[in-house]
């Protein structure tokens, strides 16, 4: 039994058999395997040479690698590959250690590469590199077939991985995905994030989970105490057992307030919509009392395949979610990607900081059929369902007016092709940067709603970047930089009468919610498995009180006071959410 | 790592056992890992064996490889 | 798509003479028509620009606006630069008034051409340089030289 101490991102216990990741930069553990799954190893080995043989032939077909040098070290390369008592001496010690293909493919062709380097005959001696090369290719193949494999897991797991991307995760099949485990992140990474929406407990910040998890290995996620236990003893499992239990029927208590109203003890009604990541999503929140989608992020469309999404990938995928939804809201984040996630664009050009570089809207600003792609989709749904659309990172009014000019323009090819689409569909914008809460005034007289993603306006105003663990404490939503541009927004658009929601993290933390509520935002969005808690802690306050706690707030001059003040006073209403 | 490819090329078209052995280690003549691993370096003294239906065609050709070409591609 | 492959030299006005939203249109229209781009009649493009412009305003703030529309009169899309000293109105959306007018024609039966001669205008409005040396221009060779160094990457 092991047990490792990270941070918990995402509530709740689970239990299942580990499914380890690799990541090719990332140093290969030497990870047992079951006697029973040695035959499967075997045959991974084999299927690795077989497939490095064929892309290296694919390689040499190819044009540019007329180069004669470059053809000597693919021969070699081959010759190798299709050496039976290489694969012999890899599988051999698979047997003999019981450990998996990618550890054995790495010892043996290191023990080759040192031998190699160790003789004194220069020549021979820089071979080492070509050794080096063969087990990239073999590791890679090993690694690319094992991603896959998570692709099609057909029985409930725990992923324990390095690091996961938004495309692992965005191709995951949720049924069976019953937790995650990474050695790296933080509360607002992207594995965090997915996590929640998916009511999936996780835990990050791990160190080296993935090294000393065993694949097959039973693991324990304990995503409210942020603790991991690989192999536990039956003691320990059994106790998990119960809480697990008493966890699901505490789920299960707040799940009936499912038809109560989101309303406070004095009566006022605070709208609660759910942010979902995929279209399957939108079930969790008309389960859990959510009043629509507050935010539909689109990355994964983008994410999910090989090639740039078609207007009709677009359009299934938003029918999927308004089709469920009926006539209730559904907001539409048109693409919030950076230029180095879009990855069917050949010209891309590596940013020193891309964070603050070409992305979102206005990467689709500057890739206009893209953009229009995704237009055209969200104007088509606008027609039988009550969708809104909205643009994420707006840093100044410009981009605004020529997104909304781009929109015109679409509309009038639809118009052309007589395609239905609703001409008054409402337009927002994600208020996400300081500058744009800064000037939330001028943008407030040109769209119809603004969501406040306080993810991102704290991660710029701050200058924190949220996932670096180093510099993490220093990210807080209730640092007074970040209360003074909140009560600002919030002030810009009461004054210009447009709606205004908050769709960040700090939308679902209990004491927060008391604090927003109390500056004056009425409709907030968070992950759908958190509906039912934030419902709680609404219709156990009321806006009087809450309106003392902003006020009181707003006057504290550091994080930690307002932090714990809130806190303090979150703790008197709601004992049980602590 | 060339001589050793071409040899491991001309081994690996017959039917036979190859064995090949610098004094101390005998390894498989058809594997270009062992072949390698033997690390001979011009000068080497190597004992070639062949044992199978056509191993004398396959100790001449690789006698005229080693011996004759020199290991020279053309 | 290039910049300078869209803009009609003849049609590249350093002072315009008029000081009104819809007598700017129609003079930059009238250029364009003087340089033989259109195979019909001026005037409907000119009342189809104004008219598309009284629905919403393509005044996009900084001092730029462009007034575009889509017409079988075209076959590919062209553009008409008009520098203002005076400033007009075009109702812009952050009530400043427009100095530099980029007229774009597109063709009305390919849609992707219109939105990428968009994207190649506002790549070259984002920047600030492109703007104020617009503004500045005295002489339609400069504008022309600005557009090729915009296109180039070196504006």
């Amino acid at each position: 039994m092991e047990i490792k101490k990270g941070i918990a991102v995402s509530p709740g216990i689970a239990i299942a058999k580990a499914m380890v990741i690799n990541s090719q930069d990332y140093r290969i553990p030497r990870r047992a395997i079951l006697p029973s799954q040695l035959d499967v190893e075997l045959k991974r080995v084999r299927n690795a040479f077989a497939s490095a043989i064929s892309e290296l032939k694919e390689l040499e077909k190819s044009k540019s690698i007329s180069e004669s040098n470059i053809k000597d070290i693919f021969a070699v390369h081959m010759r190798f590959l299709r050496d039976r008592s290489l694969r012999k001496k890899i599988c051999d010690l698979v047997k003999k250690d019981l450990i998996v293909a990618e550890y054995a493919v790495s010892v043996t062709l290191r023990e080759i590469a040192s031998h190699f380097a160790s003789i004194k005959d220069a020549y021979i001696s820089e071979r080492a590199t070509d050794i080096y090369d063969i087990e990239k290719r073999l590791l890679k193949q090993l690694i690319d077939s094992s991603n896959q494999d998570v692709e099609h897991i057909t029985e409930e797991c725990i992923v324990v991985a390095n690091d996961l991307s938004p495309t692992q995760t965005a191709s995951f099949d949720r049924r069976f995905v019953k937790g995650f485990a990474t050695n790296t992140g933080g509360r607002t990474s992207h594995t965090a994030i997915v996590a929640r929406s998916l009511g999936i407990p996780a835990v990050v910040a791990l160190e080296d989970v993935s090294s000393v998890t065993d694949v097959g290995a039973t693991v324990i996620i304990d995503g409210n105490r942020g603790v991991v236990i690989i192999n536990p003893d039956e003691e320990t499992l059994a106790q998990y057992e119960i809480y697990y239990e008493d966890f699901a029927r505490l789920e299960h208590e707040l799940d009936s307030l499912r038809e109560l109203p989101a309303k406070t003890r004095d009566g006022v009604e605070i709208s609660l919509l759910g942010n979902i990541e995929f279209p399957e999503e939108a079930d969790i929140i008309l389960d859990k009392g959510g009043y629509g989608v507050g935010l539909y992020r689109t990355e994964f469309l983008y994410l999910q395949s090989k090639s740039e999404p078609s207007e009709e990938d677009h359009y299934e995928a938003y029918l999927k979610v308004v089709e469920k939804l009926k006539s209730k809201p559904v907001i539409i984040r048109t693409m919030d990607l950076g230029a180095d996630k879009v990855v069917h664009d050949n010209h891309f050009q590596v940013e020193d900081n891309p964070v603050l570089g070409l992305r979102s809207i206005r990467y689709c600003l500057q890739h206009m059929l893209l953009f229009k792609t995704q237009l055209r989709a969200i104007l088509r749904v606008s027609a039988i369902s009550n969708v809104k659309i909205m643009f994420p990172l707006i840093s100044n009014l410009q981009e605004l007016l020529q997104a909304k000019m781009i929109l015109r323009d679409v509309m009038e090819d639809l118009d052309e092709y007589s395609v239905p689409y609703n001409p008054d569909i409402e337009i927002g914008i994600m208020v996400e940067t300081p500058s744009a809460a800064l000037t939330a005034s001028m943008l407030a007289r040109e769209c119809d709603f603004f969501s406040i993603g306080t993810n991102d306006l704290i991660q710029y105003t701050l200058a924190v970047d949220r996932a670096n663990e180093r510099v993490a404490t220093l990210y807080s939503a209730n640092d007074p930089a970040v209360l003074r541009l909140l009560r600002n927004i919030v002030y810009d658009a009461s004054k210009a009468k447009i709606a205004l929601s908050v769709c960040g993290e700090m939308a679902s933390e209990p004491e927060n919610v008391l604090l927003l509520i109390g500056m004056g935002v009425r409709t907030l969005s968070i992950a759908p498995a958190m509906i039912p808690e934030v419902k709680k802690v609404i219709r156990s306050v009321t806006v009087q009180h809450c309106n003392n706690l902003a006020r009181q707030a707003l006057s504290m001059n550091s994080k930690r006071q307002v932090s714990n003040f809130l806190r303090d006073a979150a703790i008197k209403i709601l004992p049980e959410a602590f | 790592m060339r001589p050793a490819m071409l040899f491991v090329d001309v081994a690996s078209r017959f039917r036979s056992d190859i064995k090949v052995s610098n004094g101390d280690t005998e390894v498989d003549g058809k594997s270009i890992m062992q072949m390698t691993m033997l690390a001979a370096t011009v000068g080497a003294k190597l004992k070639i064996t062949a044992d199978g239906v056509d191993a004398e065609e396959a100790l001449e050709a690789l006698r005229e490889l080693v011996e004759v070409r020199q290991f020279d591609e053309s | 798509m290039k910049l300078i492959d869209l803009v009609c030299e003849k049609a590249v006005i350093t002072k315009l003479g008029s000081n009104d939203r819809d007598s700017v249109i129609r003079e930059l229209v009238d250029a364009l028509d003087r340089a033989k781009v259109f195979s019909g009649s001026a005037e409907d493009i000119a009342k189809a620009v104004i008219k598309r412009e009284n629905e919403a305003s393509t005044g996009i703030g900084k001092g730029v606006a462009i007034p575009h529309v889509k017409s079988e009169q075209v076959k590919s899309p062209v553009v008409a630069i008009g520098l203002s000293e005076v400033g007009i109105d075009f109702s812009a959306l952050d009530n400043q008034l427009v100095y530099s007018t980029i007229l774009l024609i597109s063709p009305n039966d390919n849609p992707d051409t219109h939105l990428l001669a968009m994207e190649v205008i506002f790549k070259n409005l984002q920047k600030d340089d492109f703007r104020s040396f617009l503004k500045q221009a005295k002489t339609v060779e400069a504008i022309m030289d600005l557009v090729k160094e915009a296109d180039d990457d070196i504006v």
